[in-house]
């Protein structure tokens, strides 16, 4: 008897396990960004016009410090635009990386003025121990993204026990630009214990407004996987590349099906330090490994955006070993060539053991055009560089005739 | 809801301290206790997990021990707690050994071994809902109530997003679950190994 009753308890919980499934989204295109008439580009109207070649003013990158928190050590900064037009930066900042007094601060930069407001801590490890309910050894890795509904939402990471590797992502929102936060709330993906799930890359936005989360473990396995999250909670995930060779997805996305990520390499020795890549037809539902984009990684990060008039960037270090040298890169619509606009940084000069390293850049364009970039500055200092849409299409125009003219030559 | 979330996890967590402190403390007690006196160390022992205690710790003992393990399976927890219980009947090896079998096979998997994650199919999956109803079924049929119950209660509790995960799995099985399996089906062997070569030693010619 006592089976029978348990057997229809199980039917019962059958029922409302299938109601529970039934009731989940079906999974979204992407949604594209609206895209902004594309400004006719000065230098050949200028030209048109009046036939004569008249040099358009065109303002240099303007480059700044995020404000000094009076920590020795600083990492991992993240950007994203507000209603109002300003930038708001998130970082790490503390005695040293994985320290337990690192807090994740943010400032807002006033465009106009170019001026950075005063840091304040929006998450240390106490605030996060207190709202996650469980013991946090350090925080790090702030991301942060916009809701379909006009909020802000910060992902960062946080460890109870060992290195990054033991990271798990936790997630808050923000109903005024960043000023205030909810209460965190942990992200599971992970059925070992949690472990091993990292953010670094920004997040896309799908259709039906929920967000896919570029995400990836490092412990284990070192590969990358997309989360579909929902009101701070996973609701799926699949998996991006597998193995031990590619964490740090980035995703460009083509079309509402079809998007490609590119990855930070982490080989073994022997093994071609180049960026792989990984390709979705089906809006991030499954992900195939695809060839490699041929530009050097050394095991380092690598920022991108795409921007409203097809071109994509991306900021990376584009040498086999060390963090030495950053270069902006620009790429066409499809992401198969890319060439070097501007090296950022380059202490080729130094000897190796004093060279000081660039490294964790953040990309993001506010008007679809321009380009705003944060990187760590040799771990002491975070940078912002900001180019322009005149400037950033100037200089891809610049590098095709150089490149148009080789070919020429060579041809000849 | 993330409020509630959270102080269901910290008692559960509570709870399966104390239930285990208790066993461990059984197991190196000559004299079986009454349950009447384990209920009672385990609602004292509860307390003392749930609480803050003050002096140098920032947070409950539960919150140091949710930091490290995470929120364990319902099935951990209701075969946890349920060992408290006097009558309780022990968990068949066979169900043991498959979740052994299954472990093998699912976390080399789910941490990253090729393009499919099993992982994946606990968001969401009819199939992966239906084999788990099945798996309830056989236990069923093979006389062990209990362990229709439990699985009952975890898809329940999955469906209600009792837990802070969204996924079938986390409800289902969790490192600990499985290292309780793994020991005590070497453990069930080893003495079956024994008592082979006990009765060998009494029954070999003289």
């Amino acid at each position: 008897m006592s089976r029978v009753i348990a057997l229809c308890f199980l039917l019962l919980a059958g029922v409302i396990g299938f109601l529970h499934i039934d009731s989940r989204p079906v999974w979204a295109p992407f949604s594209m960004p609206v895209v902004a008439q594309v400004e006719e580009e000065p230098e050949t109207s200028a030209v048109s016009k009046s036939k004569m070649p008249v040099k358009p003013s065109i303002a240099n990158p303007l480059a700044t410090w995020l404000p000094d928190t009076g920590a020795p050590s600083v990492h991992a900064a993240s950007l994203i635009a507000l209603n109002d037009g300003a930038i708001r930066a998130f970082w790490f900042a503390g005695s040293y990386e994985g320290a337990p007094d690192v807090s994740i601060y943010s400032a807002v930069l006033d465009p106009k003025a170019n001026l950075w407001s005063t840091p304040t801590v929006v998450m240390d490890r106490v605030s996060a121990e207190k709202g996650l309910a469980r013991y946090i050894a350090k925080v790090g890795n702030p991301v942060p993204s916009r809701l379909s509904d006009g909020r802000l939402q910060l992902f960062f990471v946080t460890v109870s026990i060992g290195g990054w590797a033991g990271s798990s992502i936790s997630a808050m929102t923000s109903d005024d630009e960043g000023l205030t936060w909810s209460n965190p709330q942990r992200l599971i993906s992970s059925p070992l214990l949690n472990l091993s799930t990292l953010v670094k890359s920004p997040a896309v936005q799908f259709a039906d407004g929920r967000l896919g989360l570029p995400a990836y473990h490092e412990w284990v396995g070192r590969f990358g996987e997309f989360l579909r999250v929902d009101a701070g909670q996973v609701i799926d995930k699949r998996r991006m590349s597998s193995g031990r060779s590619a964490i740090q997805p980035l995703v460009f996305i083509n079309n509402p099906q079809d998007a490609i990520a590119v990855f930070r390499q982490t080989r073994s020795a022997g093994q071609a330090k180049q960026i792989p890549v990984s390709a979705s037809s089906n809006a991030g539902q499954s992900w195939d490994v695809m060839k490699d984009l041929p530009i050097a990684n050394p095991n380092s990060a690598i920022a991108g955006v795409t921007l409203h008039n097809g071109p994509r960037l991306m900021v990376l270090n584009d040498i086999d070993y060390g963090r030495h040298r950053l270069v902006l890169m620009m790429g066409d619509a499809k992401g198969e060539h890319w060439q070097v606009l501007e090296v950022l940084e380059d202490d080729e000069a130094t000897d190796p053991v004093h060279r000081k390293e660039f490294s964790y850049p953040y990309l993001i364009s506010v008007d679809g055009n321009d380009a705003h970039l944060v990187y760590t500055w040799d771990r002491k200092k975070i940078r912002h560089r900001y180019f322009s849409g005149a400037w950033l299409m100037r200089a891809f125009n610049q590098h095709a005739n150089v490149e148009v003219e080789d070919k020429v030559k060579e041809l000849q | 809801m993330s409020g509630y979330i959270q102080i269901i996890a910290l008692i559960e967590v509570s709870l399966s301290c104390a239930a285990l402190i208790i066993l461990l403390m059984q197991k190196l007690s000559p004299k079986a206790w009454p349950f009447i006196v384990k209920a009672i160390l385990a609602i004292a022992l509860a307390n003392l997990f749930f609480w803050p205690l003050g002096f140098s710790l920032e947070l409950p003992l539960a919150a140091y021990v949710r930091g490290i393990t995470g929120d364990f399976s319902v099935v951990t927890m209701l075969l946890l707690w349920g060992a408290l219980i006097p009558s309780s009947k022990p968990t068949p090896l066979g169900f043991k050994v498959a979740i052994v079998v299954l472990a093998i096979v699912f976390y080399p998997f789910a941490l990253g071994l090729g393009m499919t994650d099993p992982y994946a199919w606990g968001y969401g999956s009819i199939t992966f809902l239906i084999d788990v109803i099945l798996v309830a079924v056989i236990c069923g049929l093979a006389n062990w109530t209990k362990g229709v119950w439990i699985i009952a209660i975890a898809i329940i509790a999955w469906s209600a997003h009792w837990h802070e995960s969204a996924n079938l799995w986390d409800y289902l099985l969790d490192p600990f679950l499985v290292i309780w399996a793994i020991g005590t089906t070497l453990g069930a062997f080893y003495r079956r190994r024994q008592d082979k070569a006990r009765s060998g030693y009494l029954f070999r010619p003289g």
